[in-house]
């Protein structure tokens, strides 16, 4: 997906246990914060 | 290259008559300059129509597919990986099959040498690493290396990796080449003018699914593209859903694809397809060590799992 | 035609000619063939863009131009707050004049066979037949046939003015146009082409691009076979062993029309479209029960050449359905030859007539 030029802090891969919920927010939060960071998504979004 | 097609027909001729096969897959002579047509051959009375020149890239293995016959398939370097790639994925057996090996010398870019004449071409006509063009009162001659086809120019499998037969004496491989220069460059790239470069690439796509149609991976009953329940992508021109079916369709053949370069020769807009299967071949040479179909002992990366895999992009 | 052609014939200057474009484009919507990488196709020419003229046929034809590969016929929507919802509404097809500059006369030609079945009496098709009653088709004789062009043995010829309106032949920087319809003349006046040339050299000129066309198709002996005895006949499986089912030629053949029809929907807002689709694809004949009656390829490979070959000739009691100009021969990748596949058609006999 970054290859083909889907900014790099848009996708996450994260490997969170059931008993990691700290973890969990943790990656939760950066994920939010560097899509946020990025706006709104306009490469592969269909027109109209 | 002629003592090859000699050898071909002997060979194929030879297991016709003995009963050991009941075809033999190879091409025949076209009917326009640098084209030779995928036959099958029945007879031992017609293994003469059979012919072997810089003009035989499409993929043969892309004919065995779900075939119950016992064959004979003549097979260049990618072939066999993809007739490897076939055996392992089930698509055909391996004691089906008598493979006469042929070692490649690369396959003439047809495309590439139309565009390097200004005048029609008539007749084409290979002599030793020359390749000699005609049109109506105009000659050309090009050394072979210089028209290429670009996946010929770095291939390193030249020799069959499996072979009952062998057609000559095996090629000299040049291991010095550079494989993956293309895919730097684009790697070099920051990901807006990665997203433009495959978007130019992308520009005069017809969604013909040529380029699925010929490769030797794409073999599903039904590919996703066509689906309709769920309907994964537009089946319009839109540049998302082109660019969907190609990505898609790309890592479909990850860990699969030999590089034998039929996606990007049957194109008829000539868009270089190759850039879309490289950058995960690349991949998986480097994260895996991984090279599709030169065996059939070693399960493929993307169906097998080692605590060693690489796993850096897990946060 | 020889002796009998009265019509009037222009010279057009250099200059004359991008201004006359120009002008006609405060009218028109103008197509013509333009560069696109290593190739060249029709496209809308932007204001100011001059078509090229001076190199062979391009890629694909100029079916794309009357009839896209992707065309919205209906928009609806869904939002029930709206009092027209769920109710189709047809695209306005009353748009802008257009004018296709520098087909070729095989292009032209495969309007008119096309027409047959867009524009038929019971059902004529809106969204083809007004696109193509909108045009006016300014056709490029051709001086320098490729070695694939086979229209002389199809009904046509480098200089038919079959389909056009106007025929433009080159003579350097100058450009003659033999105006054939009333539409051509329409189209010559908003132009200010208006120079009479001194002489004819029409005829002259379509001999000698006659004499260099040195493919041809032998088609004479299907119209008198029987279709059952060909569909059964045993050379289906050796011309479709080495097809891919690509599409490639049906994508690039002027005379295909087969297409798709699909609705794609965003949010409430929907809209039906037609997509150019092939008789190559096993999706193409896939019925909603799941049966396939053509499931294979040979069936498929079959159809292509006996819908061309046979099956419209025989309907329409016609030529075949071809205009030779050769793009399928070029561009199929495993050249499949459909000379030789004519050819075979032509010359097969069955053991026994099955009729």
């Amino acid at each position: 997906m970054e290859h083909m030029g889907i900014e790099k802090d848009r996708l996450h891969f994260s490997w969170i246990s059931s008993a990691e919920a700290t973890k969990f927010i943790d990656v939760v939060t950066q994920v939010t914060e560097s899509v946020k960071a990025l706006g709104p998504a306009k490469k592969f979004v269909k027109a109209g | 290259m002629l003592t090859y097609a000699e050898k071909i027909r002997e060979l194929s001729a030879q297991l016709l008559r003995e009963d050991k096969v009941d075809m033999v897959i190879g091409f025949r002579k076209g009917s326009l300059p640098m084209s030779n047509e995928p036959c099958m051959v029945k007879n031992p009375g017609d293994a003469d129509k059979l012919v072997w020149d810089s003009n035989c890239g499409v993929n043969l293995a892309s004919y065995l597919t779900d075939r119950k016959e016992r064959i004979g398939i003549i097979a260049k370097g990618c072939d066999s990986r993809n007739i490897n790639t076939h055996i392992i994925e089930n698509k055909i057996k391996r004691e089906q099959l008598t493979i006469i090996g042929v070692p490649c010398t690369g396959m003439i870019d047809k495309r590439k040498v139309s565009n390097s004449v200004d005048f029609d071409i008539i007749e084409v006509i290979e002599e030793a690493d020359k390749v000699i063009v005609k049109g109506a009162g105009s000659e050309q001659t090009f050394d072979k290396k210089e028209v290429l086809r670009k996946n010929c120019e770095v291939c390193i499998h030249p020799n069959p990796v499996v072979y009952d037969e062998m057609v000559a004496e095996k090629v000299d491989i040049n291991q010095d080449v550079d494989r993956y220069a293309d895919v730097r460059e684009v790697e070099e790239m920051d990901s807006d003018d990665r997203w433009q470069y495959f978007e130019d690439l992308l520009s005069n796509c017809i969604r013909c699914y040529a380029c699925r149609n010929a490769c030797p991976l794409c073999y599903c009953p039904t590919c996703f593209v066509d689906e309709s329940q769920p309907q994964w992508l537009g089946k319009s021109t839109n540049a998302t859903d082109t660019r969907g079916f190609h990505f898609l369709r790309a890592y479909h053949c990850a860990g699969r694809c030999t590089d034998c370069g039929s996606c990007e020769t049957v194109c008829p807009m000539g868009i270089n397809m190759r850039a879309f299967t490289k950058k995960l071949e690349k991949d998986c040479l480097e994260n895996f060590e991984w090279q599709a179909g030169l065996n059939t002992e070693q399960r493929p990366p993307l169906d097998s799992f080692n605590p060693s895999d690489p796993d850096a992009f897990v946060k | 035609m020889k002796g009998q052609t009265e019509m009037k014939i222009i010279k057009i200057k250099k200059e004359a000619w991008g201004q006359g474009l120009e002008k006609l484009q405060s009218e028109f919507r103008l197509f013509g063939p333009v560069a696109d990488k290593d190739g060249f196709e029709f496209k809308e020419l932007a204001q100011g863009q001059l078509p090229v003229m001076d190199l062979g046929n391009t890629r694909l034809s100029a079916k794309s131009t009357v009839y896209p590969q992707t065309q919205v016929m209906f928009n609806y929507t869904l939002d029930e707050s709206k009092e027209d919802h769920h109710i189709m509404k047809e695209v306005d097809l009353n748009g802008q004049p257009q004018a296709v500059i520098g087909l070729r006369p095989c292009d032209a030609a495969s309007f008119q066979l096309v027409k047959r079945n867009f524009d038929n009496p019971e059902y004529p098709d809106p969204f083809w037949v007004r696109p193509y009653e909108q045009s006016t088709f300014v056709g490029l004789a051709c001086d320098n046939p490729s070695p694939t062009c086979f229209c002389t043995s199809v009904g046509g010829g480098p200089y038919s003015e079959n389909g056009l309106d106007v025929l433009l032949s080159r003579e350097g920087e100058v450009i003659l146009a033999k105006v054939i319809t009333e539409k051509g003349e329409a189209l010559a006046k908003a132009a200010g082409w208006d120079t009479d040339a001194d002489e004819n050299v029409f005829d002259e000129r379509r001999d000698a691009a006659e004499k260099k066309i040195t493919a041809k198709i032998n088609s004479d002996q299907l119209k008198g076979k029987n279709a059952n005895d060909l569909f059964s006949a045993p050379i289906w499986e050796d011309i479709a062993f080495a097809c891919l089912n690509c599409g490639t030629c049906t994508y690039s053949c002027p005379t295909c029309w087969c297409f798709d029809i699909q609705d794609e929907v965003k949010g409430t807002e929907g809209k039906r479209m037609r997509n150019w689709d092939s008789c190559m694809y096993p999706l193409f004949t896939l019925e909603g029960s799941g049966h396939n009656p053509r499931p294979v390829k040979e069936m498929r490979v079959r159809q292509r050449f006996m819908h061309k070959l046979k099956y419209y000739p025989d309907k329409y009691d016609s030529d075949v359905q071809c205009v030779g100009c050769g793009r399928c021969i070029d561009l199929c990748p495993v050249n499949i030859d459909i000379r030789d596949v004519c050819e075979t058609m032509n010359n097969y006999k069955p053991l026994k007539s099955e009729s």
